[in-house]
């Protein structure tokens, strides 16, 4: 590891020792902030005692499905806009409506069309994360180089070809982008929904744990969010180099 | 002589604008290779363009083989400005990429790639990517990959026009050894008159998208670097020159 990742590690801890310390200092109440080590005291028990996983299960499942419809619907939907500019003009507005309106404000509206349960957090979780894939894709299929459509055209490649072979592979760094933001968005999506409608899930839980005034708890859920939130990014930024994986692009890499 | 590639009072164009070609007519034989010179803007590429079947005359007729060209076809390599490989292919994948884009991939066909690459210098290269490779060996992999179904004819605009003059000499001895090997046909772009005169059997001169000067160049093939600084050589090029101030 180089010296910045230190620097940066050692900068977190010094922050939490600080954290501790002045918990400590000025007596402050756990209610209000509990001090890091009791915040995990709480984690360590909730994950020790079996009490915690079936909500990590739960909004993973939850942040898995949302991502596959989401990503799927962004993923195909962007295809189809980058293909058409007829198609974009139609939709395009209506695509950013529904990402301009308040998603939240209409989740109760969600519970009475699915019902409690799993399936209102999914489309939730799903319609927060479609639109960054969808926007980049659509956006990086328009922006081939000219010259490689001419190779294609002097190649007689069909239009699937041309597509798939070309303008998705050519623009394959913009759409892990988007599924990079699109992984965090779902997270954010996923908790969101189920503040609201929801039993199980670690957003449901804080809000449970705020009901039971279990302050520690809720900063053991914030922490696990977070978590699960970063091995989902760092999952997407594996996927993006396999993907991309070039002999040149590792060595420009370890040149940095 | 037989007719191979005809164009016959071709005319072009782009939507909004005068004629970029106007009523062309050329006549390409069967091995030879044909230099179209012009200043740029003059409609070179759009008529390269046009003979490939990228771009469908207003009126007037292209055949190639006696069959009316309506769009490219697999009797036609083409080779672009700049190289148009696919960083994300190796030097061979790129080079079969015309293969593989209709179907199955036989062993045959990967021999004939490696023979290409081998001619033109680069068998060592074939499992490098794009971006490994100098400016001078991306441009002799698109010439591999524009030959690999050994076309009859290859089209090719400017494509040395990036190179420093040593690496451009090379190309220009390896592609004449190379066209004259598998006698394919060319019809090949340039501005730059030593290059026309040294690669060429006929040079046209082309002016505000007409053709103003044809030249028949009867120097020795092969031809070797050392005639580019015989007085033959410098006559052909100063004709050519002339025509082209002569026109402007």
């Amino acid at each position: 590891m180089r010296r910045e990742h230190w620097v940066s590690i050692l900068l977190g801890l010094g922050f939490i020792l600080l954290w501790e310390v002045w918990v400590h200092m000025a007596q402050t109440s756990a209610l209000v902030l509990p001090a890091p080590s009791v915040v995990w005291q709480s984690l360590w028990q909730g994950l020790a005692s079996g009490y915690l996983w079936p909500h990590i299960v739960s909004s993973t499942r939850a942040v898995v499905l949302g991502l596959l419809l989401g990503g799927g619907v962004g993923f195909v939907g962007g295809m189809v806009l980058g293909e058409s500019a007829r198609l974009r003009g139609i939709l395009m507005p209506y695509v950013v409506i529904s990402q301009v309106v308040p998603k939240l404000a209409l989740a109760p509206l969600f519970i009475v069309w699915f019902g409690f349960g799993t399936l209102p957090i999914v489309v939730m979780t799903g319609w927060r994360c479609f639109f960054p894939l969808l926007e980049n894709t659509a956006t990086s299929l328009q922006e081939v180089d000219p010259q490689r459509l001419e190779l294609f055209r002097m190649l007689r490649a069909s239009r699937w070809q041309t597509l798939w072979r070309l303008k998705v592979r050519t623009g394959l760094p913009s759409i892990m982008a988007g599924v990079r933001v699109a992984v965090v968005l779902a997270w954010v999506g996923a908790v969101v929904a189920e503040f609201i409608g929801a039993s199980k899930g670690l957003g449901a839980l804080i809000i449970a744990a705020q009901g039971s005034m279990d302050t520690p708890l809720m900063f053991a859920v914030l922490v696990l969010i977070t978590v699960l939130g970063l091995v989902f990014y760092k999952f997407a930024e594996w996927l993006e180099r396999r993907l991309l994986r070039l002999p040149v692009d590792s060595q420009k890499k370890d040149e940095k | 002589m037989p007719r191979f590639l005809e164009l016959a009072a071709v005319r072009y164009a782009y939507p909004g604008r005068d004629d970029v070609v106007q009523g062309v007519s050329l006549h390409i034989a069967p091995g030879d290779f044909h230099c179209l010179i012009g200043r740029s803007g003059c409609g070179k590429t759009t008529l390269l363009k046009l003979a490939a079947g990228l771009l469908q005359p207003q009126s007037g007729a292209i055949a190639l083989q006696g069959v009316a060209v309506t769009g490219p076809n697999p009797d036609m390599g083409f080779v672009f400005q700049t190289p148009t490989l696919l960083d994300w292919l190796t030097v061979l994948d790129n080079v079969l990429l015309p293969i593989t884009l209709h179907g199955q991939l036989q062993a045959a066909q990967r021999g004939k790639a490696m023979d290409l690459l081998d001619q033109l210098g680069l068998k060592d290269l074939q499992s490098r990517y794009p971006q490994q490779l100098s400016g001078g060996q991306q441009s002799r992999v698109a010439i591999a990959r524009a030959l690999i179904n050994t076309p009859p004819i290859l089209f090719m605009d400017e494509p040395f026009a990036s190179l420093d003059a040593i690496t451009r000499s090379e190309l220009q001895r390896d592609l004449l050894a190379l066209c004259q090997s598998q006698g394919t046909s060319v019809l090949f772009i340039t501005h730059d008159i030593a290059e026309a005169v040294y690669l060429a059997d006929h040079v046209s001169v082309m002016q505000d998208g007409a053709i103003r000067h044809q030249l028949a160049v009867d120097l020795p093939h092969p031809r070797q670097p050392a005639l580019r600084f015989t007085p033959d050589f410098n006559a052909r090029c100063a004709e050519l020159r002339q025509a082209m101030d002569g026109i402007a």
